[in-house]
């Protein structure tokens, strides 16, 4: 991280709007249904693993490679050019 | 998984409480103030490398941040401090037990600061799915009888009788059934009503009525009762001749909207503000706002009204987005038409401009296709092309605002997080002439599934032919709905 992406990033929390663009995210992920089709993964993955105990750890290296994938590119491109259109706007100031 | 944390978390909490974990998250995790986020910016970084990430973490113990690429394990290993929480989302991992742990109690302190902080940033509630209590559950054990909703289920479809030129009624009926949020609000049997069992009141008739369309049954029904209660409540209605499906459907708010009151809290039902909270504004009230500019000093002046719907001129543009930019465009009054200006305490010419100050969650559009004046009565036949996802934003008085100051420093983006796209679920058309025609509706009875009614009739249709209909009344619904702060 250069300084100004740290510089950028500070100031993302600072103002609240880093948090106002997770909830965006959010949002959109639940409505896409991304939310719902990972829940199934991980379902799929406690089910193959049955016997053992199966902890956080183990379903992130499992899932996410698939997880990520499955984010629509419509969701995205809105959070990339919104987050761009964000930080155009605080260069000027 | 159960949520009563483990054994090392359990003894954490009797020898320190749950202070630390509270101070952390409403610090680093959910940021209640602007001081906690001030800190957060600029103290989010990994003890041992600098860097602010993969996934940091603080140590419950001494409050050390380090991240999961094996700073956080190293520090765990060397002070023996073995509970850390995960500073994006608030879980808290126990090094002994080596996976996260949950725990009620810290669950409802990490509640409390997210809803907190979407407070204080203004942001809407976070989403919380919903868990049955203990009655819910016991209620959807107990409910033998099931029904499956398939993507091919035509439940809730049922043609309606013509009982004499009453196809006016009939395609308003069939719009009301399926509009998704009424149907909720009915099938969840949420009117409680007073003059129960009067027959005396329209919600209550309505309320059956949505009874009558989910029972399963099939044949056609006759809406007699309906009628005539309109017939009572709204008498310009009254008679046997074609009437306007345009008036009927705003009388038909009307009287409902009314006959709401009957429900049986009535302080519940209204607003501090003194506006009616009754399901029909909740879901059809808009706010029209009227900007009035004098031409001279610049001052304006503002008034809010509510609207149910919206009536558009259709001479002109061919599109609908079209017909609401005419609709919003400033508009100058002329010479003819001098405003008192109270600024400058004289008459003025002026120019003046409505735009939407807030939405419905139901944006009802009334495409005038029918002229009325002294010397002819007309039907206008134009084409007006209308979208199956409408994006209402460029009509909205914060934005138009925005556009008209200029692009200088004004595209900061306000608004930026507000979603007000809407899609089409029932459009009514009328065909033929004006003192011979029919009405017939399109309904969306699920996602991307349409039917034709057409009095007792109902056909499958597709999309384009909707798009393809003429048009006269169009119903779209909001596609994501907020929550009410205020509720909270």
């Amino acid at each position: 991280m250069t300084v100004n992406n740290t510089i950028a990033h500070q100031r993302l929390v600072l103002s609240g709007d880093r948090e106002r663009f997770r909830e965006l995210l959010r949002r959109r992920l639940i409505e896409c249904g991304w939310r719902d089709q990972v829940r199934m993964l991980c379902r799929e993955a406690v089910k193959e693993n049955e016997n053992s105990n199966v902890t956080f750890d183990m379903l992130v290296t499992k899932v996410t490679p698939r997880a990520r994938a499955l984010v629509p590119d419509t969701v995205k491109k809105e959070l990339l050019q919104k987050i761009k259109t964000y930080l155009l706007t605080q260069k000027d100031q | 998984m159960n949520d009563n944390g483990c054994i090392h978390l359990n003894n954490f909490k009797a020898a320190k409480g749950t202070n630390p974990y509270k101070i952390v998250h409403a610090f680093f995790v959910s940021c209640t103030s602007f001081e906690a986020r001030r800190y957060k910016a600029t103290s989010c970084l990994c003890f041992t490398c600098g860097k602010p990430g993969p996934r940091m973490h603080s140590c419950l113990h001494c409050i050390y941040f380090a991240c999961y690429a094996g700073h956080i394990q190293e520090h765990s290993k060397s002070k023996k401090h073995f509970l850390y929480v995960d500073l994006s989302y608030g879980n808290i991992y126990c090094a002994q037990c080596q996976d996260y742990i949950y725990d009620r109690e810290l669950n409802e302190i990490s509640i409390s600061h997210k809803l907190k902080e979407a407070k204080s940033l203004g942001i809407s509630m976070p989403f919380m799915p919903w868990l049955p209590n203990s009655n819910e559950a016991m209620a959807l054990r107990r409910l033998r009888k099931r029904r499956l909703i398939s993507p091919h289920t035509t439940i809730g479809l049922r043609g309606l009788q013509n009982l004499g030129s009453t196809c006016f009624m009939n395609c308003i009926v069939q719009t009301l059934i399926h509009t998704p949020l009424l149907r909720d609000y009915f099938l969840a049997e949420k009117h409680k009503c007073k003059a129960q069992g009067s027959g005396k009141c329209l919600v209550c008739e309505v309320s059956k009525l949505f009874q009558e369309f989910y029972s399963g049954a099939k044949t056609p029904l006759t809406l007699h009762r309906l009628l005539h209660l309109i017939w009572t409540h709204a008498r310009h209605l009254a008679g046997y001749e074609q009437q306007d499906a345009h008036e009927f459907f705003i009388a038909t708010l009307d009287v409902l909207h009314r006959h709401c009151m009957n429900g049986v809290d009535e302080n519940g039902e209204k607003k501090e503000n003194g506006r009616c909270n009754c399901i029909i504004d909740q879901i059809f009230t808009g706010g029209l706002q009227s900007d009035v500019v004098c031409t001279s000093c610049h001052g304006v002046s503002t008034t809010i009204d509510p609207f149910w719907d919206i009536s558009l001129d259709v001479a002109g543009p061919g599109s609908l987005a079209a017909c609401l930019e005419r609709f919003t465009r400033a508009e100058h009054l002329g010479s003819a038409a001098k405003i008192k200006c109270s600024t400058c305490r004289c008459y003025r010419e002026s120019t003046k401009q409505l735009t939407l100050e807030t939405l419905p969650i139901v944006a009802s559009f009334h495409l005038k296709r029918f002229e009325h004046s002294s010397q002819i009565d007309r039907k206008i036949n134009a084409f007006v092309s209308f979208p199956a996802e409408l994006d209402m934003t460029p009509f909205m008085s914060s934005h138009r605002r925005a556009v008209d100051v200029g692009a200088d420093n004004n595209n900061a983006p306000e608004g930026v997080f507000e979603d007000n796209r809407y899609s089409l679920f029932a459009v009514v058309n009328h065909v033929g002439s004006l003192d011979a025609g029919h009405y017939t509706a399109y309904v969306r009875q699920m996602k991307g599934g349409w039917f034709k009614c057409d009095d007792h009739m109902i056909t499958r249709a597709s999309l384009r032919e909707v798009l393809d209909s003429e048009g006269y009344l169009l119903f779209y619904h909001k596609t994501v709905l907020e929550y009410d702060c205020d509720a909270a």
